[in-house]
């Protein structure tokens, strides 16, 4: 197909050439696969238990998707700038740690240290980043050793049992309500609202976008490469650093292995809703997607009264089919049917 | 006792030079190819090839960079299949897949950019695809090692140690190995393909040509020393734009001759403007001094405003690590370079931008270094000038669109493509984003690495008229192209470069092929005489 397209390119290069680039992009189809596939679901499953599926429980998947759909910011960030990161879990716990054992319950703190633990976990990524450009090491081998080493720092720092309350701004941020609204609702609509700003329509994202395709083409454009591929690490620290003050404020303290859970669904919720692995190529409201889908699927599976184990089965086997259904082959295939 | 050894040996060489005069002297046709073509996508490499090697000698081909040599060669080779033509091998018909089947059937080629395999043993290599085994079934290191040894010291290469690993080898010992591997594995045909491009002297190569051509193999032998040519070969067959112009006797063609078949007849000079000197006089806008290191020695050079400066040369003389030390992406080890009279240094394609009137690039690789895929083509063409075209850090499509379409117009590119993903365009359209990319950074020295490498003759127009339409503006245009006839075209001034140094300039009318062709083959003063 591509290759008849070419050669009408050049024999009909001014004349009766009205081919536009209106056909839908393979990763609005992607993000539209997943929104639909999330609404299957969730009226599906009143099918199967008429607890499920009322606006209730939409609320409760959004509030409990929350923590997915902010990690798979950064993540998302991350994997399109040719990257990966597994440091999430010890930068989560960090982030919990922190809000606990320093801010804690006194409320005036809060407003200054929380920013400051946002930042402590910055730093954690900006030196996964620093790892990986300025000393080759793979993204994978870097990410993951920052983790086993900051999670085993907070069991040293905490002799083995975190103390401390979550602070009531975290707790507020988890349980209040606004407007009849709960309160991580509404900030989950601004935060992906700005996500898509910053990934989609912000400079430094197209940046992102040049060197998770080529990193020499990009630097050849005149892209600020170095500063373009540590941004993601760092702003991937910070998501992962909020997502831990949140889970501080939703259950109320933190624990050492707060963050294990989310490593792998944040890398699922970015494939499933279209990026490539490789880099280069993805949408952030896909991986919203992707992490709105995963969560559904838990809370249904955990309704239904499975086991964790069968949960992870599934998300290992939905990942699995996601990368094979995502394959440019076909999709090439599809349209060629389509014509 | 004496005498007998002597009258076996003199029997012996007696018969290998029967079997190798009655070779020559009937001139088996060992292959012979006819009306080969091959096309990749809308560039045709080879139109219409016919040439035939005849066993036991030496045949040389020659032709321009782009004349269809190496396409030739990978047909010959198996490694591409020829849209049509048939090519006899022994009377048979000759039709290879692949490196393999072509391999079995007596046809091994050394390749100018080397096709061993880096961590494996020189043994290894020489033995690849089917390493010894051992009692037991398994690879015989040791065997290996011994056939491998066995195989050097019949080539007069005992010095090196056959379980070395290849990677770590110079270049020349490297490039010998890959000589090696192909007569071993020559039983009909060998093809060397640039074999001198890393041996410094050619003695031990003749003997090795000269041992297989007395076995009854033919030897088709590309180089663009002439010279070279001339002292190991009989016979050359000229290529040109895909065609095979001619084959001919060495001893009846002098080097006019075919210089001449290599250019073709002389192209009508279509009367353009260039520009005098009087009119570059003034400040520069790049100016380089004593540049070196990557390869080259010793660059200088001024840029002017208006100037549009040609850069021959042959493939792989230093064309691309000047350009890529100008643009900022390898560091110069010795030398000056100045932008508008001022000192740069040039640490980034970014950085480059920005100094004084600032360096835009083009690179040469357009898959690899040039075009980001999954981006479109607007994306592609501001991406320089990112943040300009932003508002509050913000870029809109629309925004990137009306940023690139002043630029894009310029080199004639129809504006609708510009909402297409760049992966999904022509190769020509490709080529004219990215030489738009280049206009877009409102930089006014633009160094172009052939800006017209694979395109349709269309879009080469289009090219051409952007460049001459920039430095009618007042911008100056650095540029190298594999084409003679487009620096004949293009270029105000042009500098020849060879073995990383420049060895000669060639002002307005005093720049045409012939000239050019001598230059580049290193021919140096008495081509500039006739120029």
């Amino acid at each position: 197909m591509t290759n008849d397209l070419r050669q009408a390119d050049t024999r009909f290069a001014q004349a009766g050439d009205t081919r536009t680039s209106a056909k839908v992009s393979r990763e609005t189809i992607s993000a539209a696969t997943v929104a639909v596939l999330c609404v299957l679901l969730l009226v599906g499953a009143r099918f199967v238990s008429p607890a499920l599926g009322s606006w209730s429980q939409v609320e409760t998947v959004l509030i409990l998707g929350f923590f997915l759909v902010v990690l798979s910011f950064g993540q998302g960030l991350v994997i399109l700038s040719g990257g990966l990161d597994l440091s999430l879990p010890g930068t989560i716990t960090l982030g919990g740690i922190l809000a606990t054992g320093w801010v804690g319950t006194s409320d005036p703190a809060a407003w200054y240290l929380l920013p400051v633990v946002l930042a402590a976990c910055g730093v954690v990524g900006l030196i996964s980043a620093l790892g990986i450009i300025w000393l080759r090491v793979p993204p994978f081998i870097m990410t993951m050793a920052m983790s086993i080493i900051v999670a085993s720092a907070l069991l040293g720092y905490t002799n083995g049992s975190p103390r401390g309350a979550a602070p009531y701004v975290a707790v507020a941020l988890m349980k209040g309500h606004v407007l009849g609204m709960p309160v991580p609702v509404v900030v989950l609509i601004c935060f992906v609202v700005l996500g898509w700003l910053f990934q989609s329509r912000s400079v430094f994202g197209r940046y992102v976008y040049a060197v998770g395709t080529n990193v020499e083409a990009a630097r050849i454009a005149g892209v600020p490469v170095t500063f373009s591929r540590i941004l993601p690490y760092v702003v991937s620290a910070m998501c992962a650093g909020f997502v831990g003050i949140a889970l501080v404020g939703y259950s109320s303290g933190a624990t050492l292995r707060m963050g294990d859970d989310y490593l792998l669904p944040s890398i699922a919720a970015v494939v499933i809703g279209g990026s490539s692995i490789l880099g280069g190529r993805g949408t952030y409201l896909g991986s919203v997607g992707g992490a709105i889908l995963l969560t559904t699927l838990g809370t249904i599976i955990s309704a239904l009264g499975f086991e964790f184990g069968l949960r992870t089965i599934i998300e290992g086997s939905i990942v699995l089919v996601a990368l094979l259904l995502l394959r440019e082959e076909l999709f090439k295939k599809l349209w060629s049917i389509r014509r | 006792m004496d005498d007998l050894r002597r009258v076996g040996e003199t029997t012996l060489i007696a018969t290998v030079h029967d079997a190798a005069s009655t070779a020559a002297d009937q001139r088996i046709a060992a292959l012979s190819a006819t009306g080969l073509r091959k096309a990749y996508g809308a560039t045709v490499a080879l139109a219409q090839a016919d040439i035939t090697l005849n066993a036991g000698t030496v045949h040389a081909l020659l032709g321009e960079n782009g004349a269809g040599k190496s396409t030739l060669v990978r047909i010959l080779t198996g490694a591409a299949v020829p849209d049509a033509g048939e090519i006899v091998l022994h009377g048979q018909r000759y039709a290879p897949r692949n490196l393999i089947q072509a391999r079995a059937q007596g046809v091994a080629t050394a390749f100018q950019e080397l096709s061993l395999v880096p961590n494996l043993s020189v043994a290894q290599n020489l033995l690849l695809p089917t390493l010894p085994r051992g009692p037991i079934g398994l690879v015989s290191s040791r065997r290996a090692r011994e056939a491998g040894a066995a195989i050097l010291a019949r080539h007069g290469m005992e010095r090196i140690d056959p379980t070395a690993e290849v990677g770590l080898l110079p270049l020349a010992e490297r490039q010998r190995i890959e000589i090696v591997r192909a007569i071993e594995n020559a039983g009909r045909v060998l093809i060397l393909d640039e074999p001198t491009a890393s041996l410094a002297e050619t003695e031990w190569l003749f003997e090795r040509i000269r041992m297989v051509t007395a076995k009854g193999v033919a030897v088709l032998y590309i180089s663009h020393r002439l010279a070279e040519v001339r002292e190991i070969c009989g016979e050359a067959t000229v290529l040109r734009n895909g065609n095979s112009i001619a084959s001919v006797s060495l001893e009846e063609a002098t080097d006019e001759d075919i210089f001449e078949m290599m250019v073709g007849r002389r192209l009508d000079r279509t009367s353009r403007h260039r520009t005098s000197l009087a009119q570059t006089a003034g400040p520069t806008r790049l100016s380089v001094k004593g540049l070196g290191g990557h390869g080259l020695s010793d660059i200088s050079f001024d840029l002017r405003p208006g100037e549009v400066l040609g850069l021959a040369a042959l493939e792989g003389q230093g064309q691309r690590a000047l350009f890529r030390m100008l643009a900022g992406i390898e560091k110069a080890e010795r030398g000056e370079t100045a932008i508008d009279g001022m000192a740069a240094n040039l640490s980034s394609p970014r950085r480059a931008l920005r100094i004084g009137s600032g360096v835009a690039y083009l690179p040469e690789e357009r898959k690899t270094e040039g075009v980001l895929a999954g981006l479109s083509a607007a994306t592609n063409v501001v991406l320089p000038i990112m943040s300009a075209a932003a508002f509050a850090a913000v870029i809109t499509p629309q925004a990137e669109l009306s940023a690139a379409r002043p630029a894009s117009g310029k080199v004639e590119m129809n504006a609708r493509y510009l909402s297409f993903a760049i992966g999904d365009l022509s190769g020509g359209n490709q080529q004219k984003a990215l030489v738009a990319r280049t206009l877009a950074t409102a930089a006014k020295t633009l160094l172009l690495h052939d800006p017209t490498r694979g395109v349709d003759v269309g879009t080469k127009q289009s090219i051409y008229a952007a460049i001459r339409s920039f430095a009618a503006e007042g911008g100056a245009v650095l540029f190298y192209s594999s084409e003679l006839a487009e620096i004949v075209q293009l270029a105000d001034r042009c500098l020849v470069l060879y073995g990383g140094r420049i060895s000669q300039t060639f002002e307005g009318e005093a720049i045409a092929e012939q000239a050019l062709v001598a230059a580049i083959l290193g021919h140096a003063p008495s081509a500039r005489a006739r120029a």
